[in-house]
């Protein structure tokens, strides 16, 4: 053995701090951005939205021509570097259709979702807060709801209301917000349940004091994964009425129906349904692959 | 009691995560002899169970990886970190068994107990159906389970917490290994039913001379089982040695530490209960020098400079400390430890 | 599990009975002629005749209960728009073809979506994952409605390959069972998927794996049958999703179909025949989330032992 030098054996300083942390410390969201970060394909996604709500807000806009007027000399034409996507049988600009859609789309989609965002936590947070019997009436109430098929349900209020886009977001805010009170009651009784609410309820915070410091900070994270998911519900929701006839009815573009267009036209005019289906398909894909992320970025149990 | 069974070398295993690579187990070394019952402690996170199961290859890779240089010869043939994993399985369940920490989730809810523990024979012995079953049933007699037939047809969930835990038993005897791993075998348990699992554990190693490893934090436990000891911290051994050189001459402040926080009936009432004040060491980045050198109430200068070597202490005992080194200041564990009535 | 099962029947009675009488108001509430544009041109006595063939004339909750009475009894009422069909002869009429198409993709989606979901949970994080994964994504942004003329064009019309609709011999029913089971293939893989993912991390899959198993026994034996569980639930879901489906497929390929009916009688705003079908919809849907429910207490011990969730 090597020879030490002796004092190198006298009693060391308390220099380190024994219960020092050397990982680098994140909190939830700095630490959920990071695993979203990371997800190539959710910011992707993420880019692609930004991209398409964009071009939505835009493009109808700068475009030479809106999205009902008809030239019927420009009947069916090809795409070009006037019209970018072509024209319709009635010579109206696909371009300018497409975006339109795109942007009622993408509005349907966020109505709902903010109905379904009020409405859901409201109902599931109070049957959760109040428990019991509250909870159990409120419960039975979901139960019957939740069985009804949401889409059928639809399309007989919709063929009643008439069809538009507030009979779509009224259909569609009926039944949509069960999924999401279901979601919140369930997280927050597992909240509920733990130790650090039972001790600020037993140092006698009040409820609200509860709900906005302990409750709502545990289930944020679920219900912006859930509104990811809801957002292309709705929004396929719409395209689905359109497409079987009691969505949007012509000439409002809605991506629902420049679809069911483009699917009668497609053997002659290809581009009519090709446009339309890839900016749907893009939304639906982008919204999917971000909730995706964003779940995996949320969830807690997977941090390590 | 000589031939080893197992000879661990310089294992070192290593979990890859996003910020770099954290290292679980830092160049273990150890032998287990035929027949023989080794207990490893520690704090939770020292490394024991990643050892353990590391033993098996049961922990998959990635995010684990076993590193270069690391060797666990297990019965002089098989070097278990350079099998593929098709020879892995004639090794796991046949030559070694393991029981695990959690009997509520150790078991398959979908599967009655006595299809869990026959499929295991099936695997490596030629029987038909029935006869693995038959001997599922004398497994659980053998583990002090009464009407045997009957309970290999219930499922996990109609059994209590200790009962599962001798299924679980049951099931890692299947085929008579050389080797058992019991990882925790008691913590899960009561109180009562612990002591139950012990005396089953103890019984059945005197009966089948079973080599087993005992992975526990519990040092009754060890006092019960163990022929010997080895003490882990942050991932290294730091003190090794027979039952009585850990119990009665122990030579590393950790060790000490860990006796001393055992609570004992002789000991003084006014006397509290003492801890290891701190916590590990994140081992994302382990310590330069002695891992335990923040925590010890004895640490010098070069204890946070150079990480210490095994002193041998007899050939059975070492310390890895610096005060063992002749230079060092003489310290001598303090009283109330574990001397008296252990062992 | 008696008890269970007595439960769920009744919240399907419950849940029925709502359908029911949400369809019967909003007829009522309905604004304008019942008959349509033809009725309206009808003198006045013509009309006072009809409404009393078909009990207009009569207090609301007679009418009510009088309605509840005849679905109960399995009859929904006369189309009105075509006084010699009744809503059930155009079920019995159309309604197999449906069956047999939403069966067959049925099948063919939980062989394909199942294997899909187990290969990429055992190639977790490998390309096998990625591409499984990719497509399950591809399936379940593409809706049906866009599937379904693409496939029928590009297959039925331009590479004819298959025929791109009607309904007659074998070589008919791939194209629309197909575009029909797109977006269910997606669910399952995804679903199952995580399932496997989920129980691949329990703790006793490291008891099997210590028993010294293979891969393959511990997937196919312990896995599987656990991972399978939650799928289960998720079949009622996937339901409504075939059932909507044919409404779309249905009219692409030109199949006989209900849905073809259903979209039709929309169309044309035939009323008697949009609430009977709703309702023959929805019992079926609640009958397939009740059968759902009761064969997953079957498969689950625990839930079979102690009748409760």
């Amino acid at each position: 053995m090597e020879i030490i030098s002796k004092d190198k054996f006298q009693p060391a300083e308390k220099t380190t701090n024994a219960e020092s942390i050397v990982r680098p410390s994140l909190n939830y969201w700095q630490d959920a951005w990071r695993r979203l970060r990371s997800n190539k394909l959710a910011m992707v996604g993420l880019v692609v939205l930004i991209l398409l709500t964009l071009l939505a807000i835009v493009a109808p806009f700068v475009s030479k021509f809106d999205y009902e007027t008809q030239y019927l000399k420009d009947i069916d034409l090809k795409p070009s570097m006037t019209h970018f996507f072509g024209t319709d049988d009635f010579g109206r600009d696909l371009w300018t259709r497409v975006w339109w859609g795109t942007r009622i789309s993408l509005f349907i989609g966020l109505v709902a979702a903010s109905i379904d965002l009020v409405v859901g936590v409201l109902y599931g947070g109070i049957s959760a807060y109040f428990g019991g019997r509250v909870d159990n009436v409120m419960q039975r109430i979901i139960e019957v709801i939740y069985s009804i098929p949401l889409l059928l349900l639809a399309i007989i209020l919709i063929v009643f209301l008439g069809p538009g886009i507030k009979s779509i977001i009224i259909a569609y805010a009926l039944t949509g917000w069960v999924g999401m009170a279901r979601l919140v009651r369930g997280q927050v009784l597992l909240v509920k349940e733990q130790e650090f609410v039972l001790a600020a309820r037993t140092l006698g915070a009040k409820p609200a004091r509860i709900i906005l410091q302990h409750l709502i900070p545990n289930v944020i994270g679920l219900i912006i994964v859930q509104i990811t998911f809801i957002v292309p519900t709705a929004i396929f929701f719409e395209a689905f009425l359109s497409f079987i006839g009691v969505g949007i009815k012509p000439p409002m573009a809605s991506l629902g129906n420049l679809i069911n267009d483009g699917a009668h036209y497609m053997r002659y005019q290809p581009h009519r349904l090709i446009f339309p289906t890839i900016v749907f398909s893009l939304i639906l894909l982008s919204f999917n692959v971000l909730g995706d992320g964003l779940r995996d970025a949320l969830d807690p149990k997977m941090r390590k | 009691m000589s031939k080893p069974i197992l000879e661990v070398n310089n294992l070192r295993v290593s979990f890859k995560m996003y910020a770099g690579e954290v290292q679980a187990v830092r160049g273990v070394s150890f032998t287990l002899n035929k027949g023989e019952v080794l207990a490893i402690v520690g704090e939770s996170g020292c490394g024991k169970s990643v050892t353990a199961q590391t033993i098996m290859r049961l922990i998959p890779t990635p995010p684990s990886y076993i590193k270069p240089g690391s060797s666990i010869l297990f019965d002089g043939k098989h070097e278990i970190t350079k099998l593929t994993e098709s020879q892995m399985e004639h090794v796991r369940g046949e030559e070694m068994g393991m029981i695990f920490q959690d009997p509520m989730t150790s078991l398959n809810p979908t599967m009655t107990v006595g299809a869990q523990i026959s499929e295991g024979i099936r695997k490596h012995q030629k029987v038909t159906k029935a006869e693995a079953m038959q001997r599922a049933a004398d497994l659980l007699t053998l583990v002090g389970m009464s009407n045997a037939q009957e309970r290999t047809r219930q499922y996990p969930h109609e059994l209590s917490g200790g009962m599962r835990q001798r299924v679980m038993i049951a099931l890692s005897l299947a085929c008579n290994p050389k080797l058992l791993i019991a990882d925790e075998p008691t913590t899960a348990l009561d109180v009562t039913i612990q002591a139950q699992i012990i005396d089953l554990l103890r019984e059945i190693q005197k009966k089948t001379d079973t080599s087993i490893i005992l992975i526990t934090h519990d040092l009754g436990v060890v006092a019960e089982m163990a022929h010997r000891v080895i003490v882990m911290y942050a991932g290294k051994v730091v003190e090794r040695g027979t039952l009585n050189d850990i119990f009665y001459n122990p030579k590393h402040p950790y060790t000490w530490g860990l006796l001393r926080s055992v609570p004992r009936l002789d000991s003084d009432r006014n006397n509290d209960l003492e801890s290891i004040p701190g916590t590990p060491p994140d081992l994302f980045a382990p310590p330069v020098g002695c891992a335990f050198a923040a925590r010890c109430p004895y640490a010098m200068k070069i204890c946070k400079e150079v990480d210490p070597e095994h002193f041998d202490v007899s050939a059975e005992h070492s310390s890895a400390c610096w005060l063992m080194h002749p230079e060092a200041p003489k310290v001598e564990m303090p009283v109330q430890a574990g001397r008296g009535s252990h062992g | 599990m008696l008890k269970y099962v007595l439960r769920r029947f009744v919240y399907m009675l419950i849940t029925l009975w709502v359908i029911i009488t949400a369809t019967f108001f909003l007829m009522k509430l309905l604004p304008g002629n019942p008959f349509g544009e033809v009725a309206a041109k009808l003198p006045p006595e013509n009309l006072k005749i009809l409404r009393e063939q078909y009990g207009l004339d009569k207090p609301e909750w007679q009418q009510y209960l009088k309605y509840i009475g005849h679905v109960a009894q399995g009859d929904l009422g006369v189309s009105y728009q075509f006084p010699t069909r009744s809503v059930v002869d155009v079920i019995k009429q159309s309604f197999p073809a449906s069956l047999e198409l939403g069966i067959e993709s049925l099948i063919f989606a939980v062989i394909v979506g199942l294997l899909l979901g187990i290969f990429a949970a055992l190639k977790h994080n490998k390309a096998g994952d990625y591409s499984a994964m990719f497509i399950a994504l591809i399936g379940i942004s593409v809706p049906s409605f866009v599937v379904a003329p693409l496939l029928s064009y590009l297959l039925g019309n331009k590479w004819h390959i298959l025929p791109a609709g009607l309904w007659q011999g074998p070589e008919h029913r791939i194209l629309p069972a197909l575009a029909l089971s797109f977006g269910t293939i997606a669910i399952l893989a995804r679903m199952m998927r995580a399932s496997m993912l989920e129980v691949s991390s329990l703790d006793y899959i490291k008891t099997a794996k210590s028993k010294g198993l293979t891969t393959w026994k511990i997937v196919t034996s312990h896995m599987l049958r656990n991972a399978i569980l939650p799928v289960i639930t998720i079949l009622g879901p996937i339901a409504v999703n075939v059932i909507t489906g044919t409404l779309v497929v249905e009219s692409v390929f030109s199949v006989p179909g209900l849905g073809y009916q259903f979209v039709t009688s929309i169309t044309t705003l035939d009323y008697t025949m949009i609430t009977g079908l709703t309702i023959f919809y929805a019992a079926i849907l609640i009958i397939v989330m009740f059968l759902t429910d009761i064969a997953y207490g079957f498969v689950d011990p625990r839930i079979r032992m102690s009748g409760r969730r």
